[in-house]
């Protein structure tokens, strides 16, 4: 009996090497039907110096239970901010576990491949290059349309386009206009996420008060990491080229009546249409009615209309005329003549002179009056 | 009176030594005064045209007819007050100084009648004037409220030549009939007031002679308050 229970004894030992490397042959067998399922990047690429997450999920194929004693993920260029996972844990048949890596991309544009490692407690391990790209291409900010020039007070569209050169969608992208006494409306824009090779148009109007410079940028986030592009517009003022010009012509001036009478043209040699125009006596001049303003409405291009105005002038041989007007938007514009008037006393010396018929009256009556005096002392 | 006419005018001396033995009666000196007045007014109306932008300015047209109508009612008093009643006073106190005597009831009738030459003087100025108005160019008035802009169309006004031309003409017409009626005074107030001629002529000519520079002053060198020229 006792050499009987020794025999046994001796051949469990005897076989129990052969018994551990089938069981370890067996826990290897399922260990390789752990791989990874997908990887997952937030954001999908990188700016250089961003801030990522970069989770791996694995898979376990097999038909049983997998034990893992360590996760993690290591590369020589990429910051691992964040640690392993190394507490032990087991992966049932056909489930599926995550992990999360913060990464930091400290480095030039490029393609990277940092490592995720996974430690099996009963055999070998997983290794899986998880492809970060980085690229620094920033969102673009293209202007469509400008006025060549501006001006005070005058409102004008400016147009651009926003797009997105990456391979990522980018984030909360938000467009501001900045710039002092520029009044911009919208004073921002919200676009949202950007996809890829994709583009927003956006209008807007600026009123400059004095020249100026014109920030428009453009902030959005590339994962969590802000990132801003701007462009800058020079607000030059001048004259626009196809502003309206309203010119005086023909212009006839009198005195007569105790005032001056100004007869003209005014036309409009712009390219664009002039709108309330009003005509008035400015330095100078002193307006009287009748014609103290002459209001000739709308302008067009080549378009002209008569006027009138009447005013006094007092000790100067020039005066000037204002012609206001407004543009499609209704921006004031004016604009100055000036005008020889012809002197006012010469206009009056056309008055007439002692008429005969006056004197004659005059000398009669002094005859007459003379002659009683002379005869009503020598008769009284 | 439409015999006497011819008397008072060229032969004021019996005219009015004849009128001495009669009693004190201002019923005919008044209707002659009351149509200088009337004459008066109705030439002070037709200038008041010459003005009539102002008062627009001021107050609108209806404005206008009415400052005309006052201007008439004005010159109207004003004739009665100072051809009469102011020139009466001053022939009556100044012929105390040479101890005139008689009634300021007397003086009163005297120089009323002595108006009749004023009155022609008066008539063809009216006439005169139906020539030279329509020829003043009246000026506008920019700003009623602004007083450079009154004294400008004053000054406009004045320095109009038609207008200017007008009231040294009419000035000189006054002239010379005063000088008529002051002929009929003399004669008067000697007789109303018991003078000597040379005394009488004293009297009359010193308030007749400043009225005369008076008016001849303000038509050839103007009024500066006025703006004239």
């Amino acid at each position: 009996m006792k050499t009987g229970i020794l025999l046994v004894l001796f051949g469990l030992i005897a076989f129990s090497p052969f018994i551990s490397l089938a069981g370890a042959q067996q826990a290897g067998e399922g260990a390789a039907q752990v791989t990874v399922s997908s990887v997952d990047l937030n954001p999908g690429v990188f700016f250089e110096g961003d801030t990522g997450i970069v989770m791996v999920e694995i898979i376990n194929n097999g038909l049983e239970s997998v034990a893992i004693r360590r996760a993690t993920m290591y590369d020589a260029d990429i910051s691992i901010l964040s640690s392993s996972y190394d507490t032990t844990t087991t992966v049932g048949a056909g489930n599926r576990m995550q992990f999360t890596f913060t990464i930091k991309a400290d480095v030039p544009p490029g393609i990277y491949y940092p490592s995720f490692s996974l430690d099996f407690r009963d055999a070998g391990y997983l290794r899986y290059p998880v492809q970060i790209r980085v690229e620094n291409d920033p969102i673009e900010i293209s202007v469509l349309h400008k006025p060549d020039t501006y001006s005070a007070g005058r409102k004008e569209q400016i147009d651009i386009m926003v797009g997105n050169p990456r391979d990522n969608a980018v984030g909360s992208v938000i467009v501001h206009f900045r710039g002092t006494s520029l009044d911009p409306a919208p004073s921002s824009y919200f676009i949202g996420t950007l996809d890829p090779d994709k583009a927003q148009k956006i209008s807007f109007n600026i009123t400059p008060a004095e020249p100026t410079s014109l920030e428009i940028a453009a902030d959005y986030k590339n994962g969590i990491n802000p990132h801003s592009s701007m462009v800058t517009l020079p607000i030059v003022f001048g004259e626009s080229k196809r502003q309206a010009d309203p010119i005086l012509s023909n212009i006839l001036v009198e005195y007569e009546n105790g005032k001056y009478t100004l007869t003209g043209d005014v036309t409009n040699a712009g390219l664009e249409v002039a709108n309330s125009v009003v005509l008035s006596a400015g330095e100078g001049a002193e307006p009287v009615n009748p014609y103290r303003e002459y209001v000739v409405g709308s302008l067009q291009p080549d378009d002209f209309s008569s006027f009138e105005l009447t005013f006094l002038a007092e000790n100067t041989s020039k005066v000037h005329m204002n012609v206001a007007y407004r543009d499609v938007d209704g921006n004031p514009y004016q604009r100055t003549t000036p005008v020889v008037i012809p002197p006012k006393n010469n206009a009056r010396e056309d008055s007439p002179g002692i008429a005969p018929a006056m004197i004659a009256v005059i000398l009669v009556s002094a005859a007459v009056i003379g002659g009683a005096i002379w005869y009503s002392w020598k008769k009284r | 009176m439409k015999g006497m006419l011819p008397y008072l005018l060229f032969r004021p001396d019996t005219f009015f030594s004849e009128r001495m033995k009669e009693p004190e009666d201002l019923k005919i000196p008044g209707i002659i005064v009351v149509i200088g007045a009337i004459i008066s007014a109705v030439t002070a109306y037709l200038m008041s045209g010459v003005y009539s932008g102002l008062f627009s300015a001021a107050a609108g047209e209806g404005m206008a007819s009415m400052m005309g109508a006052f201007s008439a009612l004005s010159a109207f008093f004003a004739f009665l007050i100072l051809w009469w009643i102011i020139f009466a006073g001053i022939f009556y106190l100044l012929s105390m100084a040479f101890a005139g005597n008689g009634t300021f009831r007397r003086t009163l009738e005297f120089t009323g009648d002595g108006l009749v030459p004023v009155i022609i003087g008066l008539i063809i100025s009216a006439i005169v004037s139906l020539y030279y108005i329509p020829l003043v160019e009246v000026p506008v008035i920019s700003n009623i409220q602004d007083p450079a802009a009154v004294q400008r169309f004053m000054s406009d006004i004045l320095t109009d030549p038609a207008f200017r031309e007008f009231t040294r003409i009419s000035a000189v017409i006054s002239v010379i009939f005063l000088a008529w009626s002051a002929n009929l005074w003399i004669f008067g107030i000697r007789h109303a007031r018991n003078l000597t001629v040379r005394n009488a002529a004293i009297v009359v000519l010193i308030p007749v002679a400043i009225f005369a520079i008076y008016t001849l002053y303000t038509a050839f060198v103007g009024m500066p308050f006025l703006g004239g020229p």
